[in-house]
């Protein structure tokens, strides 16, 4: 078992992780107050979905730090308020223009910043850009993978602050996915997930 | 008191997301008789000691089947509970799990009422269709009307029951709105303005 994915258990999530879409990338889902009971050494990577009330993740903030510090994978989508519980983040958020769409021709301004990483070999600009919540100051060393309209990171992969990996974004697929509603989230897992289970979780693959 | 009814007690607004609480719940509290609880918080004795119950669409299903027992026996009572979102855990015997609508357009998107309610009464059911012009935050789909249940509202050519109410078989009553939170404060469509005194007084068993 290889990839972990922490289950806050709202309809969203459930639909996400249960559902048979792709629940196949999920090798185990645990509450997060089961955290404790759980070696989080034993996986390649764990997943905190968007929408993870972050007070139900504070108390495992030794235990996220010292996984990260042994060399482990974190990822952490938006809306989870991640700079509570993860370290190194600096987050500010922005108000989200649901409407940009509306306008002929109109751009959210998300951009790839980095083309050529392996993560772009399964995702284009359109399947990145639904909403902007917020941008990122990423620590100095940090791979920034998209930006949003002001060109601040809203993706990024940190393998400095920590012994191990993180790769943060303020994008909230899991949500809009689990809504049934807004087809580029779902696009977006398309792509992500078959590159997390590639790209993250080597081991299973080997 | 697991067996006394539910004439008295309080208004349980169980709050599942991290922040601010909605506005349904800070208006919740100027009736009075309102208790906002963090959901990491709940025990079985805020079932024990509540009347009327309202959840939002961020709700932990999977936390709440821990109660499920205490849900019961609060439905048992005459308890009545306003639940918002989609049904993916079977809470009360009876219930089936949420239907959404697939690749839905806008004539899947239209709202019809079928059955007056006092919470919507008076109120233009499709003025929830749009949202500046775009369809689809009401909701997209439905939960299964459980059997014996009264839909209000329908959705689509075929009227799929995304609002109902629901006389439970052992008293209490629940209405299911199977979308996003209904009877938001200060949004776009006043008429969630509207929405939100008469859920709470609904869910309290006032009428």
């Amino acid at each position: 078992m290889s990839i972990l994915v922490i289950h806050p258990g709202a309809y969203y999530h459930i639909e996400s992780f249960e559902g048979p879409r792709y629940a196949h990338y999920f090798d185990k889902l645990v509450r997060p107050e089961e955290l404790p009971d759980v070696r989080l050494e034993d996986f390649n990577v764990v997943l905190i979905p968007c929408r993870t009330p972050a007070d139900r993740m504070e108390p495992h903030k030794a235990r996220l730090r010292a996984y990260l510090d042994q060399g482990g994978t974190i990822i952490a989508t938006g809306e989870s308020d991640s700079q509570l519980f993860l370290p190194g983040i600096t987050f500010t958020p922005q108000p989200t223009n649901f409407w940009w769409w509306l306008t002929p021709g109109a751009d959210l301004g998300v951009r790839i910043a980095k083309p050529e990483h392996s993560l772009f070999r399964h995702l284009a600009e359109k399947d990145v850009t639904w909403h902007l919540h917020g941008w990122f100051d990423v620590p100095e060393g940090a791979e920034v993978l998209a930006t949003g309209d002001t060109g601040e990171p809203i993706l990024y992969i940190d393998e400095v602050t920590t012994g191990g990996r993180m790769i943060i974004t303020s994008l909230d697929p899991f949500y809009h996915h689990g809504s049934h509603f807004m087809p580029a989230t779902t696009r977006f897992l398309d792509g992500f997930l078959p590159w997390m289970r590639a790209e993250l979780d080597k081991e299973h693959t080997a | 008191m697991p067996n006394a009814p539910a004439t008295s007690g309080a208004l349980l607004l169980i709050h599942s997301h991290y922040g601010e609480p909605p506005g349904l719940f800070t208006l919740a509290l100027e009736r009075g008789d309102a208790v906002i609880v963090r959901e990491r918080d709940l025990t079985p004795a805020h079932f024990a000691a509540a009347r009327g119950l309202t959840t939002t669409s961020h709700l932990d299903q999977l936390g709440l089947m821990h109660f499920a027992d205490d849900l019961e026996a609060f439905m048992a009572r005459g308890g009545r509970w306003f639940f918002n979102g989609h049904i993916l855990r079977p809470f009360l015997k009876g219930l089936g799990i949420y239907e959404p609508i697939a690749k839905a357009k806008r004539a899947d998107l239209v709202l019809t009422r079928l059955n007056e309610h006092p919470i919507f009464a008076g109120i233009d059911q499709p003025s929830f269709e749009e949202n500046r012009g775009v369809a689809g935050f009401y909701g997209r789909g439905h939960n299964p009307l459980p059997e014996g249940a009264l839909a209000i509202n329908g959705i689509g050519p075929q009227n799929l029951p995304i609002d109902w109410e629901w006389t439970l078989p052992s008293g209490g009553k629940m209405f299911s709105h199977a979308g996003n939170d209904v009877g938001g404060m200060g949004g776009p469509n006043p008429n969630h303005a509207l929405l939100a005194p008469r859920i709470l007084a609904w869910t309290m068993g006032e009428f």
